[in-house]
């Protein structure tokens, strides 16, 4: 009986203090996490949205959020003069090679795509992970929107896939596919500002 | 000098990959590229002196029949630290290890020094033990990265802020960055050192030095292995 008392104190005191230094660690870093969360954000919206100089408002803050297809799709959307002036969405496709990819799209007024930045993937580096290098971020930029055909080539689309990444350029490709369906179904509601 | 011996031990003779063969998931998992490989080592690095402190001084404490839980909450409170503190200090590093991070607790290395050594000696061999595991065990993991990084994709990246170095003429074979490679990275450092080490013992006359606690005494395959 003694014995058992003094096995569950010493394990419970060693939880206690455990628990409190982790506790307390949380309680430091919770801010910064956070901080560098919004961080990310934002540098991925930068990468796609157009030119700094070609807007005037904070994308972050005018958010607009439509429903399509049983999922919510957040717009960022970008004005100069409360004018529309380009969008970017965070979009994600859970069939990536090493599960699932989450990316940043964007684009301009004048329908054509700005480019992706990645937010989340667990590619096989060297190969599917190259999906987040300029040489394939490229082939995304540029296009126009509605005369695309956004899959990959080896769908019978116009995206050329990377050689040997097929399922990792198809993920990519699949997710802003989805994402700009969600726009032309909602242009008008995103555009306006969704009031 | 005591101290010295504990720290060096780990770099070659009691390597944690190469001699003891402990921790091969993170080994096989991480070592894709050196920068990952170095990033996995300095976070096991740190989680490995710091439980071997704790643990370590803690030792006359608690009862033996629930050493194991205690070592496991130690570990797993310093893993969760250095989630923590690399989410929010070093986000780069923490989004391209975020997956390995957790895998520390579970680290065999780490669990294993606790029971073998740092529950059995004063607190600063268990940080000299540590630190020589640690180190031991980093070095391991980059020689593996940089092995299978310049064969599998033909570059070095040594961290994320610095040009990538890429190395003319190899043409990258995309196995050795996916999952077999890394076995068949790590068979062959392997060998290479056991044939290494062999040779040198049959230079000088010497038996051949069992790996600690395995030996190859069954295997008939190496001729010195008699």
């Amino acid at each position: 009986m003694k014995e058992m008392l003094k096995l569950t104190l010493t394990l419970t005191l060693i939880c206690l203090i455990a628990g409190g230094l982790l506790a307390g660690v949380d309680a430091l870093t919770r801010d910064r996490i956070a901080e560098v969360n919004i961080q990310r954000r934002q540098k991925a919206l930068e990468a796609v949205l157009p030119g700094t100089n070609q807007y005037d408002n904070i994308p972050m803050q005018e958010a607009v959020t439509v429903r399509h297809q049983e999922r919510d799709w957040t717009f960022y959307t970008a004005r100069k003069a409360g004018v529309f002036a380009g969008a970017a969405v965070e979009t994600g496709s859970p069939n990536g090679y090493g599960g699932n990819i989450r990316l940043m799209f964007g684009f301009d007024a004048q329908g054509k795509s700005i480019g992706i930045a990645i937010l989340e993937q667990k590619e096989t580096p060297g190969l599917g992970a190259n999906i987040d290098t300029p040489g394939f971020r490229d082939r995304l930029a540029g296009q126009d929107l509605q005369q695309t055909n956004w899959r990959v080539k080896k769908d019978g689309g116009d995206i050329d896939h990377i050689t040997a990444a097929t399922i990792s350029s198809r993920a990519v490709t699949d997710a802003v596919r989805e994402a700009l369906e969600a726009y032309l179904a909602n242009r008008e509601a995103i555009e306006n500002g969704g009031n | 000098m005591r101290f010295w011996k504990e720290l060096v031990k780990g770099l070659w003779k009691e390597n944690p990959i190469f001699r003891l063969v402990l921790g091969m998931c993170p080994t096989l998992a991480v070592t894709t590229s050196l920068e990952n490989a170095l990033g996995m080592g300095v976070a096991a690095t740190f989680v490995l002196i710091c439980s071997n402190m704790v643990i370590s001084a803690i030792r006359g404490v608690v009862p033996s029949k629930v050493r194991i839980p205690c070592y496991i909450v130690v570990i797993a409170t310093f893993v969760t630290l250095v989630d923590l503190v690399m989410n929010a200090y070093a986000p780069e590093l923490h989004a391209s290890l975020g997956l390995f991070i957790p895998l520390i607790v579970v680290n065999c290395i780490i669990l294993g020094r606790a029971e073998g050594f740092a529950c059995k000696h004063s607190v600063l061999l268990s940080a000299a033990d540590g630190i020589g595991m640690g180190l031991g065990f980093t070095l391991s993991l980059s020689i593996l990265g940089i092995c299978r990084e310049l064969l599998g994709a033909g570059t070095i990246t040594i961290w994320k802020g610095l040009p990538q170095l890429q190395i003319p003429g190899v043409t990258p074979i995309s196995l050795m960055i996916l999952a077999p490679g890394g076995f068949i990275a790590l068979g062959s450092l392997l060998a290479l050192m056991n044939h290494y080490q062999a040779s040198v013992a049959r230079r000088k006359g010497q038996t051949i030095p069992t790996p600690v606690n395995l030996d190859c005494r069954h295997c008939v395959i190496c001729k010195w292995g008699q």
